[in-house]
C-alpha cells in the first residue's frame, strides 16, 4: 500500500518536473521571440551597404558605426536637443505646479474629488487628435507653430494630469505624523510641505519625472502636426528619413537606436512603477 | 471653586478647540490654494480646447479657403454618418482593436502566469519582457516596417526557407492590417502582463491551497479559482488597452498611411487625414468628437471599476 502511494507520488512529481522544465522551455522561447524584432533593428543599426539586407544575416560581424556618423547631421542633432529641450521643459512645468496641486489633493476632502479622478484620467485617455485641432488653430493665431513653447504647452495636458495623479497617492500613503509633528512645533503648511514632505518624496518625484520626460519624448503625433522645421523633434525627424528619394534604411535604424536608448535605460530605473505610469496612476501595480 | 475649576478647564478646552478648527480651517483653505495654479492650467489646456472642438466640430472651418467659415449646425455628423469612407475606418478599428485587445490579453496572461513566482531570474526576465511597451512608438513602427518591407524582410525569407512565398505585406489588404496588429501586439502585451502579474501577486494563496488539496488539476485551479479573482484586473486591462487602440497612430502613419487604399485607416487615422492633409478641420473635429465622447465614456466606467476594486480592498 505505502510503496505504491510511494510509486504515484514519484510520477506526480516527476511530472512536475517534467512541466516546470517544458514551461522554462516555453519562457525561453517566448523571450527570444519577444527580444528578436528588438535585436533586429541594433544589429542593422551597426551594417553597412549591402550586409544591412543580406540573407541569411550575418550573426557575426564586425560592428561598424558608419550609420551613427551619418544620421548625426546638423538637423538630427537639433531635432535631438529639441526633444531634450522640450521633454525637459515639460517636466520642470509639470513638477512645479503638478506636485504642490497633488499635495493639496492629498490633504484635503472634497466633494468633487471623483469628478476630478475622471478629469484626469479622460485628459490620458482623450485622442490627441481632439486637443491637436484646437491646439493648432490657436497656435496659427499665437505664432505659436513651429516653436519649442508650442509642444511644451500641449505636452503639458497629459503631464500635469500625470504628475497630479500619481504624486497625489504617494502623498497619501506617506504617514501623517510628522507633518502633525511639525504643526504642533509650529511650522506653517508651507514650511511643512518644503522641508518635511518634499525631502521624503524624493523617490517618488523621481519616479514621476522620468515619466513625465517619457511621455514627451516618446511623443509623434503632436510633433508631426504642429512642428514643420527648426522645432521638430526626433522621432519626427528619423521619419523624414522615409522620403521621396527613398528609404534611408542605415540612418533610420541608427537614429531609432539613439532615441530609444535614453528611453530604454531610464524605463528599467522605474520599471515597478510602469503600470502605475502608463494608467496616470489610476491603477496601482 | 471647584466649579470654577471645572469651568476655567472647560472654557480653555473649548477655546482651544475653536482655535484648532479655525487653524484647520485656515489650512484646508491653503490646501485648496495649492491646488488651484495646476487646475486653472489643467483647464485652460483640455477643457476650454474641447469646448473648441465641439465648437468648430459644427463649422465648415477649412484653414486654406480663408473666410469661408460659416456655422452649419449639425451638417458634418449627418454627412459623416452617411460616408461609406467613415464606416470602413470604424469597421477597421473594430478589427484592430478586437484582435490587439484579445492577443494582448491572452499573451500577457500566458506569460503573467509562467512568470508568477519570485524566483530571482524570472524577474531579471520580467525586466527584459517590458522592452516592447517602453520604447518609442515610432521605433516600434520602423522595427516592424523593416521587418515586413518584403525584400529585406527576415520574416519573407524565413517563409522562403520552408518554400513558401511570402506576400507583398504592407501593401495587401489582409497583410497590411495583419501587420499592423502583430505590431501593436507586440508592443503592449507586456502591459497586460503586468497589470495581471501584479493582481497574481496579490491573490490570496488560501483558496489555492485549498483546491490543490481537495485534488483539482492546475487546469481546474486556472479555470474556476484564479481566472474569477483575476477578472476585475483582467476588465480593467481590457478596456485601458481598448482606449488606447482606438489612438492607434505611429505605426500606421509609418508602416502603411491607412493603405493600401484605405484598407488599414482606423477613425482616428481618419480624423487626422480630413483634419491636417485635407484642411477639412470643421469636418475633421465632428470625427474627432465622435472618438473623444467614446474614449470617455470608456474611462468613466474603468473609474467606476477601480473606484470599485479600492472599495473592496
Amino acid at each position: 500500500m505505502s510503496s505504491r502511494r510511494a510509486v504515484h507520488a514519484g510520477t506526480s512529481a516527476g511530472r512536475r518536473s517534467l512541466q516546470r522544465t517544458l514551461a522554462y522551455l516555453l519562457l525561453l522561447l517566448l523571450t527570444l521571440g519577444t527580444l528578436f524584432p528588438f535585436y533586429w533593428l541594433l544589429q542593422m543599426s551597426l551594417k553597412t551597404g549591402f550586409a544591412m539586407f543580406e540573407m541569411p544575416p550575418r550573426l557575426i560581424f564586425t560592428p561598424s558605426l558608419e550609420n551613427y556618423h551619418a544620421v548625426l547631421s546638423r538637423e538630427f542633432i537639433a531635432s535631438f536637443s529639441n526633444s531634450t529641450v522640450a521633454s525637459l521643459s515639460t517636466t520642470v512645468l509639470s513638477l512645479i505646479f503638478g506636485v504642490p496641486a497633488a499635495y493639496g489633493l492629498a490633504r484635503t476632502r472634497f466633494r468633487g474629488e471623483g469628478l476630478i479622478s475622471f478629469w484626469v484620467l479622460g485628459t490620458r485617455m482623450a485622442p490627441p487628435v481632439a486637443f491637436a485641432i484646437p491646439f493648432f488653430l490657436a497656435y496659427m493665431r499665437l505664432d505659436l507653430l513651429d516653436t519649442i513653447q508650442g509642444l511644451v504647452l500641449v505636452y503639458l495636458t497629459v503631464n500635469l494630469s500625470l504628475v497630479i495623479w500619481m504624486m497625489r497617492a504617494y502623498f497619501e500613503g506617506l504617514p501623517r505624523s510628522l507633518e502633525e509633528a511639525a504643526f504642533i512645533d509650529g511650522a506653517s503648511v508651507t514650511q511643512t510641505f518644503l522641508r518635511i514632505t518634499l525631502p521624503l518624496s524624493a523617490p517618488g518625484l523621481a519616479t514621476t519625472a522620468i515619466f513625465c520626460f517619457l511621455l514627451s519624448w516618446n511623443d509623434f503625433f503632436y510633433a508631426l502636426v504642429l512642428t514643420s522645421s527648426k522645432a521638430v523633434t526626433a522621432p519626427v525627424a528619423i521619419v523624414n528619413f522615409m522620403g521621396y528619394m527613398g528609404t534611408e534604411w542605415g540612418k533610420i535604424t541608427a537614429g531609432g537606436t539613439l532615441i530609444m536608448l535614453p528611453v530604454v535605460a531610464f524605463s528599467f530605473a522605474v520599471r515597478k512603477y510602469l503600470i502605475r505610469g502608463l494608467t496616470a496612476g489610476a491603477v496601482k501595480g | 471653586m471647584a466649579e470654577t475649576r471645572v469651568e476655567r478647564q472647560v472654557a480653555r478646552t473649548l477655546a482651544k478647540r475653536g482655535e484648532r478648527a479655525g487653524w484647520t480651517r485656515q489650512r484646508e483653505r491653503l490646501y485648496v490654494a495649492y491646488a488651484v495654479p495646476a487646475l486653472l492650467i489643467l483647464f485652460v489646456v483640455t477643457i476650454v480646447p474641447t469646448l473648441f472642438l465641439l465648437g468648430t466640430s459644427l463649422t465648415n472651418l477649412n484653414p486654406s479657403m480663408p473666410g469661408t467659415l460659416r456655422f452649419i449646425g449639425l451638417q458634418n455628423y449627418q454627412v459623416l454618418l452617411q460616408q461609406d469612407r467613415f464606416w470602413n475606418s470604424i469597421w477597421v478599428q473594430v478589427r484592430l482593436s478586437f484582435w490587439t485587445v484579445s492577443l494582448q490579453l491572452l499573451i500577457g496572461l500566458g506569460i503573467a502566469l509562467l512568470l508568477n513566482s519570485r524566483l530571482r531570474f524570472l524577474e531579471l526576465i520580467r525586466s527584459l519582457f517590458i522592452i516592447p511597451m517602453v520604447l518609442p512608438p515610432v521605433v516600434v513602427a520602423i522595427i516592424w516596417k523593416v521587418l515586413f518591407v518584403p525584400n529585406i524582410s527576415p520574416v519573407s525569407w524565413a517563409l522562403s526557407l520552408a518554400g513558401i512565398q511570402g506576400p507583398a505585406w504592407l501593401v495587401h489588404p489582409f497583410w497590411a492590417l495583419f501587420a499592423i496588429i502583430v505590431a501593436e501586439t507586440w508592443e503592449w502585451f507586456p502591459f497586460t502582463m503586468l497589470m495581471l502579474l501584479a493582481a497574481l501577486q496579490m491573490m490570496p494563496e488560501e483558496p489555492l491551497e485549498a483546491a490543490k488539496i481537495d485534488g483539482a488539476s492546475s487546469v481546474q485551479v486556472l479555470w474556476h479559482i484564479v481566472l474569477p479573482l483575476l477578472k476585475p484586473a483582467i476588465i480593467v486591462a481590457l478596456l485601458f488597452r481598448l482606449i488606447d487602440s482606438v489612438k492607434a497612430f505611429p505605426h500606421i502613419y509609418i508602416m502603411t498611411a491607412g493603405g493600401p487604399g484605405v484598407a488599414t485607416e482606423p477613425t482616428n487615422f481618419y480624423a487626422y487625414l480630413q483634419a491636417f492633409t485635407f484642411s477639412l478641420v470643421g469636418f475633421g473635429s465632428s470625427i474627432s468628437t465622435i472618438i473623444l465622447i467614446l474614449t470617455l465614456a470608456l474611462s468613466l466606467l474603468i473609474v467606476r471599476i477601480v473606484g470599485r476594486m479600492v472599495d473592496y480592498e
